[in-house]
């Protein structure tokens, strides 16, 4: 009953912090947001199970009862951890209480709905990533946007009604697509499964026992609903060319909707790409690896040299996402152990590190107010502390070695190198692999120009150095980085052993 | 049994503390947080030494220490481990002595100028030395890689730590970023050798260099992507020499280096002859097993080399700053490492690596101190007279100058006359492009000791052409201490291998280097290796006539550059003579305009493709989509007009739908027929 639990103090947390005086709403907010991390660290800290959770792997921290019957069809709830799902668990919880620290200055109206929203968000997640059953898995998906769209829409820059509504469109459209995928496999399924739960269906679908429906022969329907599922998880990544509503989101959310989208709502796009099509189709997969291929390293060049366009540093963190999600794809792709086992650690450090980048771009706002290169230069001398993380953040984005993001790149190529699914799969390797020094580009662009040189600042704001409780997330977030990159096996184990029952069947790897 | 070895780690650690300790309390301690630097290099240094002479016993280890992230189910193990053999001994001693050096050194440029900013220095110097020393242990190439990188990222706070300038952080941009244009090829390296072998150690009988030429020899098979397992072992070879060029300032990415003199001096020091620079040629040095298998592979680096060696040295004659002269030279003489090691010169060329290290290391720190005493002018031509001004700055100066242009007896001489040496008689072999990239090595060595002692010349002699150089500012201790003790080395170290006199005499066993580094790990002795390069040798005359003549030209070219510069420079008043080469002057001072074109292709090619992209992402891809959603809002517009709020029209709708439905269902039940 551990993740019941934890859902449970995470909805009373933002009923309560809902409906309490906007004064102390923040304060509130991170103080209660402690308990699902102290809850998701006992999880890690008790885990002891090995294997997927959908192929017949151990299940942790498992419930699973009937909820309700549709016709031949039972919905359980039916909840658990295993290795690939548990460090995301863990990077949300604490990535949420960081976000919410971090808004204490930059949010200064209707505090207490703001840090609610926050909080119902982070109790969704937690059901994305703990959900077993298809039906309730779907609703936490779905439930997720709906606050998202709320904090952009309300707290969000000027063109925050625009964006909100891309967000919440796109992906909507992209979910109702992944859907109808999806369904269409149950459908095909037909009587060899009992229920929506995922691992029943993985088990069906690797065991060859989907029919045809709808005119569609078995293997013309798996790859409709592959692809299906495949768009509709790839525009939350997002991948190129569907990732155009990630820099207008993020550009107009305030900072800390920005380092939830970057840090924990991305993941779920790759998340379930790695749940539901690489783990129960893994033959669909293997067969469309140029086209995916193709996809991962567009996205990790094209979205590099669009970041190197960028005048907005926001803008600039934003597009450097859609460039390191690429590798994941990339991993994902290569059914080794390293590489869809990096592809899960490159997840938890692209969510450390990406929030890092974008708190410390809203510290820099907080302060200066604008967040565009030309404005200003310098800033370092003002703001010294708050650089210098900046710096060690922006590295740790370059694929510093000893920096989480070097482990989660380098097991990715390392795994998608070697990988035998297709031939071209070392050079589609090393062209990705390119997106490390078009990084090192723009990240160091960007830091000389508003960082170093002379002091510059055209606005009317005094910049001086930011409040402690802006610096400390930054901080905090800069050790887990440190930690995680000197010592990956903190979840790189558990991630293997969860990885590589998707790895033995179905393929010859 | 608690040997020594147990304490390598220490090596490393102890710089790293003091980085911590500078970072978190530099503020708080006297002088910035040097002192914990200086104790923790000197504690390193000693237990360098301590490695040394256990070494020096025939001891070597190679153990793992850590692992860092444990592959199941047959996945690889990545783990980090100590390789302590004579080479990397060697490379402990010089790193950590150097690095002690610049420390103290440090005291006098950065202290006593009343520098701010001192704990971001010291800690800058103490994270330098470590990474440094982390790669020099480093039993793996994934583990090098990484610790490379971490000399990357300080070599970027270094020569950007006057921040608040505008020249320093471009500089470092630059470094940081040509050198990771080089790592790039590296890091493909580093996966490809980790998915042909499935290791990457340097030592050992599992190690790649061993299966690679159990590989060549038949006696194993290796996962070769398709190709022939030479080619392809030249491929990976290649690939990782990338980060070599890089890094050790190879054409053509040796942009970066004169740039990063934007750094305070002793870090220049530092990053010259002991850290950044050297790590590249080392890298070689270290897996040179590897690179003795390829023919092709070891002829790029002999003409990398050669080339580099020349196209360098052409280009200091003409520099106007004492450091930009230094940093030309840098780049030359790794130049001459990388021909040695191309041309099947292992030892010499490491022999030249740690001669260089000290003469460098000397230069460096003695322009600083002209720099000191010139009150951060470094225009040679504001300079002249200092000689009897700054004696001890002078005969240490002059003793790296002797050094680096190769005059005998100093260290330059023996190291580079073996190089140069090496290359010949392997060139003479049967590889003619050795003997190319040896003329082009030969030629240089005039060069060298032409803007060696222009500059020499130039600063210490003749009369002073400015106020300050008739007053200059006085050095303390803190800065003649490393000078004396570097101009000792930079004029004796030759004789811990002086072939030539062994060769012309006849006097068995002084070439100590050759045996020391024959002393290491099964495969990674010098002999193995001799065995392993392709080439054979062949001598004009006997052995010693061709050591005869190698000497004499190359110390006749180098006395020839040294004495043109006498003439043209050694003058009260001197003018510029260069001005006589008219266009190749223009030419030779814009660099051969290398750096135009790396900042045109910056600027003029990847900025007009991004903003290109830029707009077709804004205008085509997201165009798409808006235009969607125009075409579902408009035609949402239209639809909405059938939503009159008129009841009797909803009827009508409500009927005709129904009777629609009702014929569908009709037809396709087979009601009519």
């Amino acid at each position: 009953m551990m993740i019941e639990a934890l859902m449970a103090v995470t909805f009373a947390a933002a009923l309560v912090v809902f409906v309490a005086p906007d004064e102390y709403a923040g304060r509130l907010a991170a103080a209660l947001s402690l308990l699902p991390v102290v809850g998701s660290l006992l999880m890690w800290a008790q885990y002891d199970a090995s294997g997927n959770a959908l192929l017949g792997g151990d299940i942790a921290f498992e419930t699973d009862f009937v909820w309700l019957s549709l016709g031949n069809l039972d919905v359980h709830w039916f909840v658990g951890v295993d290795g690939i799902s548990l460090p995301l668990l863990v990077l949300t919880t604490i990535l949420t209480t960081l976000a919410i620290v971090s808004a204490w200055t930059p949010i200064d109206v209707r505090q207490s709905q703001f840090y609610g929203l926050m909080l119902f968000m982070e109790a969704n997640l937690l059901g994305v990533f703990t959900a077993l059953d298809f039906f309730v898995w779907f609703v936490f998906w779905e439930a997720v946007l709906v606050p998202m769209y709320f904090l952009i829409g309300i707290w969000g820059g000027p063109r925050r009604k625009y964006a909100a509504i891309k967000f919440f469109v796109y992906t909507n459209i992209a979910s109702l697509v992944m859907f109808i995928g999806f369904i269409a496999l149950v459908f095909g399924l037909g009587d060899s499964v009992s229920s929506m739960r995922l691992p029943e269906i993985a088990q069906a679908l690797r065991a060859d026992q989907l029919g045809s429906f709808a005119g569609l022969s078995a293997d013309a329907l798996k790859l409709v609903a592959f692809v299906a599922m495949f768009l509709g998880f790839a525009v939350k990544v997002p991948v190129v060319p569907l990732h155009t509503w990630l820099p207008d989101a993020h550009v107009e959310a305030p900072t800390p909707a920005s380092v939830m989208l970057a840090g924990v709502l991305l993941k779920m796009g790759t998340y379930a790409l790695l749940r539901f099509n690489f783990t129960m189709m893994p033959d669909v997969a293997k067969a469309l690896v140029v086209p995916i291929a193709v996809i991962a390293v567009l996205s990790v060049i094209y979205g590099a040299i669009l970041a190197l366009a960028q005048q907005d540093l926001k803008r600039i963190v934003a597009y450097s996402s859609v460039s390191s999600m690429g590798y994941v794809i990339l991993g994902l792709v290569a059914y080794t152990t390293y590489g869809v086992g990096g592809a899960t650690f490159q997840m938890i450090a692209h969510g450390l590190i990406s929030g890092l980048m974008f708190m410390a771009v809203g510290v820099i706002y907080n302060t200066t107010h604008t967040r565009m290169l030309g404005d200003m230069s310098g800033i370092a001398d003002r703001m010294p502390v708050t650089s210098g993380i900046f710096v060690a953040g922006a590295f740790g984005y370059m694929g510093l070695p000893l920096m989480a993001g070097f482990a989660g790149e380098f097991f990715i190529f390392q795994g998608s190198f070697q990988s035998t699914v297709h031939s071209a799969m070392p050079l589609f390797t090393a062209a990705a692999m390119f997106g490390i020094v078009i990084v090192a580009g723009y990240l160091l662009s960007a830091m000389q120009r508003t960082l170093f040189g002379p002091f510059r600042f055209d606005g009317d704001y005094e910049v001086t150095e930011a409040a402690f409780h802006d610096v400390a997330p930054l901080a905090v977030l800069l050790l887990l980085v440190i930690v995680l990159g000197v010592d990956p096996d903190i979840f790189f184990t558990m991630i293997q052993q969860a990885v590589n029952p998707i790895l033995e069947t179905g393929g010859g790897l | 049994m608690a040997g020594i070895f147990d304490f390598v780690p220490a090596i490393v650690l102890l710089p790293f503390v003091s980085f911590l300790v500078a970072l978190a309390v530099g503020n708080r301690m006297p002088k910035g947080g040097a002192f914990a630097g200086i104790v923790a290099t000197a504690g390193s240094f000693l237990l360098s030494l301590a490695t040394f002479f256990t070494v020096s016993q025939g001891q070597t280890y190679n153990q793992t220490i850590y692992t860092w992230a444990q592959g199941l189910d047959g996945a690889v193990t990545l783990e980090f481990g100590l390789l302590i053999d004579p080479l990397s001994a060697l490379m402990l001693v010089i790193v950590t002595l150097i690095a002690l050096l610049v420390h103290i050194f440090s005291l006098g440029y950065m202290n006593d100028e009343g520098e701010t900013g001192l704990p971001r220095y010291y800690a800058g110097l103490g994270l330098f030395t470590a990474s440094m020393l982390g790669f020099v242990v480093a039993d793996n190439l994934l583990m090098a890689f990484m610790f490379f990188e971490l000399v990357g990222l300080c070599s970027y706070l270094l020569i950007g730590f006057w921040f608040r300038e505008p020249g320093p952080p471009s500089a470092a941009k630059k470094a940081f970023l040509v050198t990771r244009f080089g790592d790039y090829f590296f890091l493909v390296g580093v996966v490809a050798v980790f998915a042909t072998f499935g290791t990457a150690a340097f030592a050992g009988s599992e190690s790649f260099p061993h299966l690679a030429e159990q590989a060549l020899a038949g006696e194993t098979s290796v996962n070769t992507f398709g190709f022939a397992a030479e080619t392809w072992f030249t491929i990976v070879g290649l690939l990782v020499l990338g980060g070599v060029v890089g890094k050790s300032a190879q054409f053509p990415l040796h942009t970066w280096l004169p740039d990063a003199m934007e750094g305070p001096t002793p870090v220049s020091a530092l990053i010259h002859a002991a850290t950044m620079v050297a790590a590249g040629v080392y890298l070689v040095a270290r897996m040179y097993g590897f690179y003795a298998l390829s023919p092709t592979a070891l002829a790029i680096i002999a003409l990398i080399g050669g080339f580099t060696a020349l196209f360098a040295a052409t280009m200091g004659v003409v520099k106007r700053e004492i450091k930009q002269v230094l940093a030309y030279s840098t780049i030359s003489q790794y130049g001459y490492m990388m021909l040695g090691l191309g041309g099947g010169g292992y030892v010499a060329a490491t022999f030249h690596l740690m001669t260089h290290a000290f003469f460098k290391a000397l230069l460096f720190l003695g322009a600083g101190s002209v720099i000191i005493a010139m009150h951060h002018n470094e225009n040679m031509w504001d300079m002249g007279g200092l000689k009897e001004k700054m004696p001890v700055t002078y005969y240490t100066f002059l003793s790296g100058s002797l050094a680096l242009a190769g005059i005998f007896p100093f260290a330059g001489f023996w190291s580079k006359d073996e190089v140069l040496y090496e290359t010949l008689i392997h060139g003479l072999g049967g590889s003619p492009i050795l003997l190319v990239a040896y003329a082009m090595g030969l030629l240089a060595v005039f060069f060298t000791g032409f803007y060696t002692f222009r500059m020499v010349f130039l600063t210490f002699h003749g009369k002073p052409r400015s106020q300050t150089a008739r007053d200059p500012h006085g050095v303390r201790w803190n800065v003649k201490g490393p000078l004396a003790v570097l101009g000792v080395l930079a004029a004796t170290t030759g004789v811990v291998n002086m072939v030539p006199v062994e060769k012309l005499l006849g006097i068995k066993g002084i070439d100590f280097l050759h045996q020391w580094l024959d002393m290491s790990l099964d495969g990674l002795t010098a002999h193995h290796y001799a065995e392993l390069t392709p080439y054979s040798s062949a001598y004009i005359g006997g052995e010693a006539t061709t050591v005869a003549i190698g000497a004499a030209v190359s110390l006749g070219l180098a006395i020839a550059g040294a004495g043109l510069a006498y003439v043209l420079y050694n003058v009260p008043e001197p003018t510029e003579h260069t001005d006589k080469l008219g266009g190749i002057k223009t030419l030779l001072y814009n660099n051969y305009y290398q750096d135009e074109y790396q900042v045109w292709l910056a600027n003029s090619v990847v900025r007009p493709i991004s903003r290109g992209a830029d707009k077709f992402d804004q205008g085509v891809v997201d165009g798409v989509v808006n235009g969607v959603s125009s075409v579902s809002l408009f035609s949402g517009s239209r639809v909405r007009r059938i939503q009159t709020g008129v009841v009797s029209n909803y009827a009508a709708l409500l009927t005709l739908g129904l009777t629609v439905l009702l014929l569908g269902f009709g037809l396709l039940g087979g009601w009519f027929q």
